[in-house]
C-alpha cells in the first residue's frame, strides 16, 4: 500500500503544480476471488488483483477525471495532463464550486472478526457446496459467490487523509422452481459486509435455504385470484418489498444530482425537483424514510464517503414530507445547504458520485398481527420479482413472488400468483396507513447507476408495511 | 502509455513461462485508453480519461480444471507473477463441467478494415466542439436543456494459445447519448449514435443532437396514455432492447442458467418469415467488430433466424461439443460478478436485415398504434417464458388518422416471445444501438409489432 499512497500524494502535489485549484487521488487496491456454479456444479473460478488511481482535479470551476493502473509517476503525470486539460475544455460559465473546504484526517474499517483474505480457497469451496446443497430439488440453480476486500486511500489537497478498509462476500443466485403452475425465478442477492464470520451471523445457508422452499411453493401453489382485480384492496408488504420501495421511490428521487439534471441522461431526473423540502407532502403521516450508511455490517456501510466527508443519518421523508435530499460536496453548495457525506465510488477508476448507502423505512408502533386483523380482502406480498419504475422515479412497478391472499383478517394458504402492484410514487407513499415495529434489511442489493456503470453494494429494508384502498395492476 | 512491443512481451513470456507447468494456456494483453465527456443542462460536468494496460490468462492447469485471472502489468516480472498466483489459485480449483477444450489449430485471420480510427488520439481535442455543436442543434430544434456523454476509445490487444493460435486487434469506437429536456420533467427526447471512427462522424452526432431537440419539442403536451393493447411502433433504440433480446438470448449458457426462452425452440418459426437475424461480426462500423476470438476461433457470420425460423446458438469450442456441431468464433471471456470471468459464449454484432417499409408507411395503420422513441429498466417476471416489462421513456405518441399526439406515463407489459412471433413490419431505417440498455451492439430498423399489452399505474 505505502507505493500507491506516496503515488497518491504526489499525485495532489503535480495537479496543484498545473494549477489545479483542487485535486483529490484515490488509491485503491482491491483482491477478489469468484466462484461460479450451475446447479450444484463448478463451471468456473478466477481471482482478479486490480490496484490504481483515480484523480479528480478543479480547474477554474471545471472538473477533469483520470484514472491510471500502473503505480508509476509518468503515467501519474500523464493521466493528470490529461485530466487537467479536458477540465480546461470545459469552460463551464457555471464554475463548480466544492464549498468550505474539508479536512479530515480518519482510519475506519467495517467489523470484521476473520479477514476474507486468510480464508483458504478449499472452505469458500466448502461453503459454496453446503449453500447448493440446500438448492437441491429446483429445476435450476446458478450461484455466483465472491468475496473480496478493498483498501482504499483518499487524500486530497485541502488535507484530508482517509484510509479505509471494507469487505464483502457477494453471494448471487438465479433460481428455478418448476411447479403446477409453470416456472417460477427469482434473483436474489445475499451480499455478506464484513469478515467470513458473517456466513454464520448472516445466515446465509438457512436463508438460502429457506429462500428455496419458498419458490418452490410459490411454483406449485401460486394462483390467480382474479377476484382481486374486482376493486380497491388493502396490502401489506414485508420488509424486503419495503426496501425496494424505499429504495426506488424514494431513494433515487432524494439524489441531489439528480433532482439538479445532472443524471439527465443516464439514470435520469427526479419529480422531487418540483416540490419543496419540509414543504411538499408525498407520503401519509405513516411514512419516514431514512438513509444511513453507518449501520454496521451493511452493503452501504462508510465512516467517511469518497470525498472525505464524515458519513451521518439522512431523513430524505419526514412523516410524509419531502426533508433531505442526498448530497455530495458540489450538489450541496448548488443546494444552498452542505454535503450530507453521500459520495461513492465503486473503483479507483470512477468518479465519486452521490449514491445510496442503507435505505429503509423507519419502524412504526404495529405488529404484523395488528397490520393483517382489519384487512377484509388483501394481498400480503412478501417478497418481489420484476420490477422497474420511470426514471422521474414517479411510475413504478413490483410484481409479488411469495404472497398470499387475505380474507376476513387473516393471512389464508391461499397463494396469489403474480399480484402487480403498479402506481405512482406519491400514490403509493400516500397508501400507507401503518408500519410494523420490525425493522430489517431483507434487501441486500447493487445499485446502478451513472455511465459508465457503476454498481455499488447498498441494504434497503423496513419493517412490514400496510397500504390501504390499492387497485391491482393485474394477477397472474 | 506501453508500446505494443511491451504488451507482445507480457503476453509472449506468460505464454513460456506457464508452458511447462500447465496442459494449455490463452494469454491476452490489452492496452486501452479512454475518455468520455458528460454534460447536462447544456454544459460540461466532468471530463474523464482511463488508461490500462491489463493481461487475462485463462490457464488449462489438466483436463476440465481450468482457471481465469486479469490483473495489470507494468514488467515481465509482473506477467510472470501473474502465472503464478493464476496456476497456484487454479489447481485448489474443482474441474469444470462447463468445459470441453479450446481452440487447437492455427488460422489466418481477415483483415478488418475500418475497426481503427488513425486519429483517435487528436479526437480528445475535437470532442469538446463536438459536444457543443451536439447541444446547439439540440436547442435550435426546441430544446431547452440537454444532457448526455460522449464516450471514446482505443485499444490495442494481443492474444496468444500455448495450442497455436495468436493474433492481435487494434480498435476504436464512440457512442453519443444526447438527451434534450423542456423546462418540464415530462417532455424530453433522446438521440444515439455510436461507431468506430469519431472523427469522421461529426455530422451524425449533431443529428444525434437535433433528433433529440426535436423529440422534445414534439413531446410538449403530453396527456396521459390509456392502458390498453396497441400495435406498437418501436425505434431502433427500444426494439434493439426489446426484441433484440430474442437472438441475444440464442445462447447455450444462457438457455442453461434458465435465462433464455429459446432452450426448445430451435427450428422452430419464432417470428414472421420477412426476418432474418444474423450475428455478424464482420459488419462496418459494429462495435463488436472481432476476426478472432478469445480461444483464436476465426469469427463468422452466423444466421441466428432466417425467415422467422430460429436456426442456430452461437458457440464456442465448449459449448460446440455439448450441442455436437462448430464453434461459430464466439469464445468470449465474460464477466460474472465482481472479479470472476468466465470463457462463454456470446453474440458480436446482431444485425436484423433491413426492412422496406418508410416511417410514414408504419404509422399507416387501421389500428390504434404507439410510437415508442425510448426505453428503459426492462426487467421479467421469467427469462424462459419472456414475460416481461418496460417503461418507454422520452417522446411516445399515439397515432390517430397519421397524426402523432404526444402520450406519457405507459409500461409495455408483454411478453418478448409473443411480441418477437407479432412483428409485422421492418421499417428501412436500420441503425447500429449501443447504450445504457442495449449492451450488443445490434443493427435494427424501426420495428411495428402488433396487439402490445400497455399498462399504467393505478394511482
Amino acid at each position: 500500500m505505502k507505493d500507491g499512497k506516496d503515488l497518491a500524494e504526489y499525485c495532489i502535489e503535480y495537479g496543484r503544480s498545473l494549477g489545479g485549484d483542487y485535486v483529490e487521488a484515490r488509491f485503491v487496491k482491491q483482491i477478489t476471488r469468484g466462484l461460479a456454479y450451475r446447479n450444484g456444479e463448478p463451471v468456473s473460478g478466477g481471482m482478479q488483483p486490480t490496484t490504481g488511481i483515480g484523480v479528480r482535479i478543479l480547474v477554474d470551476g471545471n472538473m477533469g477525471f483520470g484514472s491510471f493502473d500502473r503505480l508509476e509517476k509518468t503515467i501519474a503525470e500523464e493521466t493528470i495532463n490529461a485530466a487537467f486539460k479536458m477540465a480546461k475544455a470545459a469552460k463551464r460559465k457555471d464554475k463548480i464550486d466544492l464549498g468550505e473546504p474539508v479536512s479530515n484526517k480518519a482510519k475506519w474499517s467495517v467489523d470484521l472478526k476473520q479477514r476474507l483474505a486468510n480464508v483458504d480457497l478449499d472452505t469458500l469451496m466448502a461453503t459454496a457446496t453446503e449453500m447448493n446443497e440446500k438448492m437441491q430439488g429446483l429445476a435450476q440453480y446458478t450461484m455466483l459467490f465472491n468475496p473480496y476486500e478493498i483498501d482504499k486511500f483518499l487524500v486530497t489537497s485541502e488535507g484530508t487523509e482517509i484510509d479505509a478498509f471494507t469487505s464483502y462476500i457477494r453471494i448471487f443466485l438465479l433460481l428455478t422452481a418448476k411447479g403446477k403452475t409453470g416456472s417460477e425465478q427469482r434473483m436474489i442477492d445475499m451480499t455478506q459486509c464484513g469478515g467470513w464470520e458473517r456466513i454464520k451471523e448472516g445466515r446465509v445457508i438457512e436463508n438460502v435455504e429457506d429462500e428455496v422452499d419458498r419458490l418452490k411453493k410459490t411454483a406449485e401453489k401460486a394462483e390467480k385470484v382474479e377476484s382481486l382485480m374486482d376493486q380497491p384492496i388493502d396490502m401489506i408488504v414485508g420488509p424486503e418489498v419495503a426496501g425496494i420501495i424505499a429504495h426506488e421511490n424514494v431513494g433515487h428521487p432524494s439524489e441531489g444530482d439528480r433532482i439538479m439534471g445532472r443524471e439527465g441522461a443516464q439514470a435520469g431526473e427526479s419529480f422531487w425537483r418540483d416540490l419543496k423540502l419540509g414543504e411538499s407532502r408525498v407520503g401519509s403521516d405513516a411514512v419516514t424514510v431514512s438513509e444511513d450508511p453507518t449501520i454496521p455490517n451493511t452493503g452501504g456501510f462508510y465512516l467517511y464517503d469518497d470525498e472525505g466527508v464524515k458519513s451521518r443519518k439522512r431523513v430524505l421523508i419526514k412523516s410524509g414530507i419531502i426533508n433531505e435530499p442526498l448530497l455530495n460536496r458540489e450538489f450541496g453548495v448548488k443546494f444552498g445547504m452542505e454535503s450530507n457525506g453521500s459520495s461513492r465510488s465503486v473503483a479507483y477508476n470512477r468518479e465519486p458520485l452521490i449514491r445510496m448507502a442503507n435505505t429503509y423505512f423507519e419502524p412504526g408502533d404495529h405488529s404484523f398481527d395488528e397490520l393483517v386483523e382489519d384487512i377484509k380482502l388483501g394481498v400480503y406480498m412478501r417478497s418481489f420479482m420484476e420490477w422497474n419504475i420511470d426514471d422521474r422515479r414517479y411510475q413504478s412497478k413490483y410484481s409479488g413472488a411469495e404472497s398470499y391472499l387475505i380474507k376476513d383478517g387473516e393471512i389464508t394458504d391461499i397463494m396469489v400468483r403474480r399480484p402487480v402492484l403498479e402506481t405512482t410514487s406519491v400514490g403509493l407513499l400516500s397508501a400507507v396507513d401503518a408500519v410494523t415495529k420490525n425493522l430489517r434489511f431483507d434487501f441486500p442489493g447493487t445499485c446502478g447507476k451513472s455511465d459508465p456503470m457503476q454498481g455499488v453494494p447498498v441494504y434497503a429494508g423496513g419493517g412490514d408495511i400496510r397500504f390501504r384502498g390499492i387497485r391491482l395492476g393485474g394477477v397472474g | 502509455m506501453a508500446g505494443f512491443d511491451e504488451l507482445k512481451s507480457y503476453v509472449d513470456i506468460a505464454i513460456d513461462y506457464s508452458k511447462d507447468k500447465v496442459e494449455g494456456v490463452i494469454a491476452r494483453g490489452f492496452m486501452s485508453s479512454g475518455s468520455q465527456i458528460r454534460f447536462s443542462q447544456n454544459a460540461i460536468d466532468i471530463g474523464k480519461r482511463w488508461d490500462e494496460v491489463r493481461l487475462e490468462l485463462f490457464m488449462i492447469i489438466e483436463g476440465t480444471q481450468t482457471g481465469y485471472s486479469e490483473r495489470s502489468v507494468t514488467s515481465e516480472e509482473d506477467a510472470k507473477q501473474a502465472v503464478k498466483d493464476t496456476i497456484a489459485f487454479s489447481k485448489k480449483l474443482p474441474e469444470s463441467m462447463f468445459f470441453a477444450g479450446v481452440e487447437e489449430d492455427t488460422h489466418s485471420y481477415r483483415d478488418l478494415k475500418g475497426a481503427y480510427d488513425e486519429k483517435i488520439d487528436d479526437f480528445t481535442e475535437k470532442a469538446p466542439g463536438f459536444v457543443n455543436a451536439a447541444i446547439d442543434a439540440a436547442v435550435s430544434e426546441g430544446a431547452k436543456r440537454v444532457a448526455g456523454a460522449l464516450k471514446f476509445s482505443k485499444e490495442l490487444s494481443f492474444f496468444k494459445s500455448s495450442y497455436g493460435p495468436q493474433g492481435s486487434k487494434k480498435m476504436t469506437e464512440y457512442d453519443l447519448n444526447v438527451r434534450a429536456f423542456q423546462d418540464e420533467l415530462d417532455y424530453s427526447g433522446q438521440g444515439l449514435e455510436c461507431g468506430t471512427k469519431p472523427n469522421q462522424d461529426e455530422k451524425g452526432m449533431v443529428a444525434a443532437g437535433a433528433k433529440a431537440g426535436r423529440l422534445s419539442k414534439q413531446a410538449i403536451g403530453a396527456v396521459q396514455g390509456d392502458p390498453g393493447t396497441y400495435d406498437l411502433i418501436l425505434s431502433p433504440t427500444v426494439g434493439a432492447n426489446v426484441l433484440g433480446s430474442i437472438p441475444d438470448a440464442a445462447n447455450p449458457f444462457a438457455i442453461l442458467i434458465g435465462l433464455s426462452p429459446l432452450g426448445d425452440k430451435m427450428g422452430e418459426q419464432i417470428g414472421p418469415d420477412f426476418l432474418s437475424v444474423t450475428d455478424n461480426p464482420w459488419i462496418p462500423n459494429g462495435l463488436a467488430c472481432a476476426s478472432f476470438d478469445f480461444e483464436g476461433t476465426p469469427t463468422q457470420q452466423t444466421e441466428i433466424i432466417k425467415d422467422g425460423v430460429l436456426r442456430s446458438f452461437v458457440h464456442n469450442t465448449t459449448t460446440a461439443k455439448m450441442y455436437e456441431t462448430s464453434s461459430t468464433g464466439s469464445s468470449r471471456m465474460l464477466g460474472l460478478g465482481e472479479g470472476l470471468k468466465m470463457l462463454l459464449p456470446n453474440s458480436s454484432n446482431m444485425v436484423f436485415e433491413n426492412g422496406n417499409h418508410s416511417f410514414e408507411e408504419l404509422i399507416e395503420n387501421s389500428k390504434p398504434t404507439i410510437y415508442v422513441t425510448s426505453n428503459w429498466y426492462t426487467r421479467y417476471q421469467n427469462y424462459q417464458t419472456g414475460e416481461f416489462s418496460t417503461i418507454p421513456r422520452d417522446a411516445m405518441f399515439l397515432i390517430e388518422n397519421g397524426e402523432m399526439k404526444p402520450i406519457k406515463n405507459l409500461r409495455i407489459s408483454d411478453n418478448t416471445l409473443r411480441m418477437f412471433a407479432n412483428i409485422d413490419a421492418l421499417g428501412n431505417d436500420r441503425k447500429q444501438v449501443y447504450w445504457w440498455e442495449v449492451e450488443i451492439p445490434t443493427f435494427m430498423p424501426t420495428i411495428r409489432v402488433s396487439d402490445c399489452r400497455m399498462t399504467a399505474a393505478t394511482q
